[in-house]
């Protein structure tokens, strides 16, 4: 309902504006509002949508109710931008299959397109987009694997979790690249299913994992719960100090234990980027007829350590990160 | 079949006490404990045997141990309980929300969680007792039915899907600290359950009830066994367990996640059968389980100690599930026999 309202309200702006200026009518198709990821990715276009506005356009959200049809759903909010006679759209490729239709429908409706956050740079070739903003799985995991070498950590291994997932093998190949470039070493540490969603599972395996490798003193974890429990392992293990710990991901209590220098670092995808960067720059493409001619624009990995720590926490409270 | 743990009548020859032995349901489970741990004494080297490898799997195994306890009398009478890998979280984020989120005291976060474990435990058993469909299937449902509700009132009233919580100093000590800065608190609660169950199914009236129940639930109720009252409180017993669990990690790791406890449910059920529990019911110890619990947590956690390929984890733990069943089954075929021919069943 909340969505046709902004929908109707949109096209009477339109109406009333069309013709009248050059302003960008910008449309971000995103995920629900109250995901606590995509409410960052949101601020950020909300923030970028202030100078749009500042300039006489508008920067609208279009958001689905649940993830329950998520590729279907995701394609229909493209069209209705089209609809809504968009000057520039943003969406990620969650569901090629699904989607790639509608936004071809956008390139051949003229549009200008930016894809973020899923597909890569790959999907915005496909679909004739001008560039892609987001992270990079692997990226993410050489960028931890090259950040624990520079700290002088030459034995690394990846707690993975949830074999055969293709972002988490990602992960790790990351990593295992990554300390390589340092002039390291890693190894995959792979848990059984039994293990999956039990944070004692997990903290054990870590603690063996490490007692039987005396010589390991880098441990990266693929999410902000598995760096808990790794934390934890690590501190059973008596290693608080020997090992270091870097994790896909962040939460209060991780952001509390690298203020501490419990843990080294975490890697963050940056979503508030995402959001900003996209619009920011369709704005002045739609406006000016700015171009960015870097293609492929990494929001992430961005790394939180004890450097900029109080800066993230700060930008937490703020809804920013 | 009658409780297994009746003292038989005093017998003069060795051979029958043997057999008596070997008749116990632990008597098979026991011989498996002491296979894994000769094995990974041996493969897993010094790291293993130490305090800090012991430790490892005995974290690991009081967990599912409490979870395996109330899982095995209830599958001793004859049900299932699926639901504790979802009561688990469940118990978990009531805790956060209410002491964490809202920063109300610690005990009222535990009062509640622990109350909501009785809850889905009572609903169960309220439903099993009240319809003819199997524990598994009701149980699955419910499974789902807190599944849901707890993700989607977490992330309505947090608005994401982990909660953290730093608990005071007195509920962090009696529920979630290490001894020894290892060995989790939570081994003393597995052990207070092992004696207060044990109790229950091998010395309270209401162990024989049990068995009877998972022997011929229809013949135990013309005896005037209360078998709904019985079943119902079993379910809630298990309920209250799952909780129980759900709380302490919480207490530990000082956040709670949607995603946890699904490992629990196969991971109880596995250590109650490699325990010596007959599936179909009336046959069991509490003895058994624990050695159960034991022998699954030293594989689980032995396979980091050797060189074996972690990748492979899996299929250690698929082939002991099935030796050890295969031996339970080979033991008690043997036992019974060797009994029923030397002499009348005691």
């Amino acid at each position: 309902m909340k969505l046709f309202k902004t929908l109707v309200s949109t096209a009477v702006l339109i109406g009333f504006s069309a013709g009248a200026t050059l302003a960008a009518n910008i449309f971000v198709v995103g995920g629900k509002p109250d995901d606590p990821f995509w409410s960052i990715v949101k601020r950020g276009a909300e923030d970028a949508g202030k100078v749009v506005e500042a300039q006489g356009g508008k920067v609208t959200w279009l958001g689905p109710q649940n993830y329950d049809n998520l590729g279907v759903d995701a394609a229909e909010l493209i069209r209705q931008a089209i609809d809504q006679k968009a000057d520039a759209i943003v969406g990620p490729d969650w569901v090629p299959e699904a989607m790639d239709p509608a936004f071809k429908a956008v390139r051949d409706a003229g549009i200008p397109l930016i894809i973020y956050n899923a597909g890569g740079l790959k999907a915005a070739d496909r679909l004739g987009a001008m560039n892609y903003v987001g992270s990079d799985d692997y990226k993410g995991g050489v960028a931890a694997g090259e950040y624990l070498t520079k700290a002088g950590n030459k034995k690394g291994v990846c707690i993975n979790t949830l074999p055969g997932a293709a972002n988490i093998e990602a992960f790790c190949g990351g990593f295992k690249e990554g300390m390589k470039n340092g002039g390291g070493e890693a190894d995959v540490l792979p848990l059984p299913a039994t293990s999956f969603g039990s944070a004692t599972a997990v903290a054990q395996a870590v603690k063996a994992y490490l007692l039987q490798h005396q010589d390991v003193n880098a441990v990266f974890t693929i999410g902000n719960v598995d760096a808990n429990s790794a934390m934890n392992g690590l501190t059973q293990a008596g290693k608080v100090g020997k090992v270091q710990l870097c994790g896909m991901n962040f939460d209060e209590t991780i952001l509390n234990n690298i203020k501490d220098g419990k843990q080294a670092c975490a890697i963050d995808q940056q979503g508030y980027l995402q959001g900003y960067l996209a619009v920011a720059i369709l704005n002045g493409h739609v406006n000016y007829g700015l171009a960015v001619p870097t293609r492929e624009i990494l929001t992430g990995p961005g790394i939180i350590d004890k450097t900029n720590v109080d800066a993230t926490i700060a930008g937490v409270k703020a809804g920013t990160r | 079949m009658t409780s297994t743990l009746t003292p038989a009548p005093n017998r003069t020859r060795s051979g029958l006490a043997l057999g008596r032995l070997a008749r116990r349901p632990e008597a098979g489970s026991f011989l498996g404990l002491v296979a894994v741990l000769l094995f990974f004494g041996l493969f897993g080297g010094s790291a293993f045997t130490s305090a800090a490898g012991t430790a490892s799997w005995l974290n690991i195994a009081s967990e599912i141990g409490i979870i395996a306890l109330p899982i095995g009398l209830l599958m001793i009478a004859g049900e299932l309980d699926i639901s504790v890998g979802a009561v688990i979280p469940a118990a978990s984020l009531t805790a956060a929300i209410i002491s964490g989120h809202y920063g109300l005291p610690d005990w009222l976060g535990i009062t509640a969680a622990l109350g909501l474990g009785l809850a889905v435990g009572f609903l169960n058993g309220l439903l099993v007792t009240r319809t003819t469909i199997p524990s598994l299937i009701i149980t699955i449902g419910t499974m789902f039915l807190t599944m849901g509700l707890t993700l989607g009132l977490t992330v309505k009233i947090a608005g994401s899907t982990g909660v953290s919580l730093v608990p005071d100093p007195l509920t962090k000590a009696i529920f979630g600290d290490y001894l020894g800065g290892m060995f989790q608190v939570t081994i003393l609660w597995w052990v207070v359950f092992v004696i207060g169950l044990f109790w229950l199914l091998h010395i309270s009236p209401m162990g024989n009830w049990i068995y009877a129940l998972g022997g011929d639930k229809e013949s135990a109720r013309n005896v005037g066994i209360p078998t709904k009252r019985l079943t119902i409180g079993l379910f809630m017993l298990s309920g209250f367990s799952a909780a129980f669990v759900g709380v302490s990690e919480v207490m530990v790791y000082q956040s709670a996640q949607v995603l946890a406890g699904q490992s629990f449910i196969f991971n109880s059920i596995m250590c109650v059968v490699i325990g010596g529990v007959l599936l179909t019911g009336g046959f069991g110890s509490i003895v058994g389980i624990v050695f159960g619990t034991i022998t699954f947590s030293i594989v689980n956690q032995g396979i980091y100690f050797t060189s074996m390929d972690p990748n492979i984890g899996s299929v250690i733990i698929g082939a002991l599930l099935l030796i050890a069943v295969l031996t339970n089954d080979t033991f008690r075929q043997l036992a019974l026999s060797y009994s029923s021919k030397k002499g009348p069943q005691s």
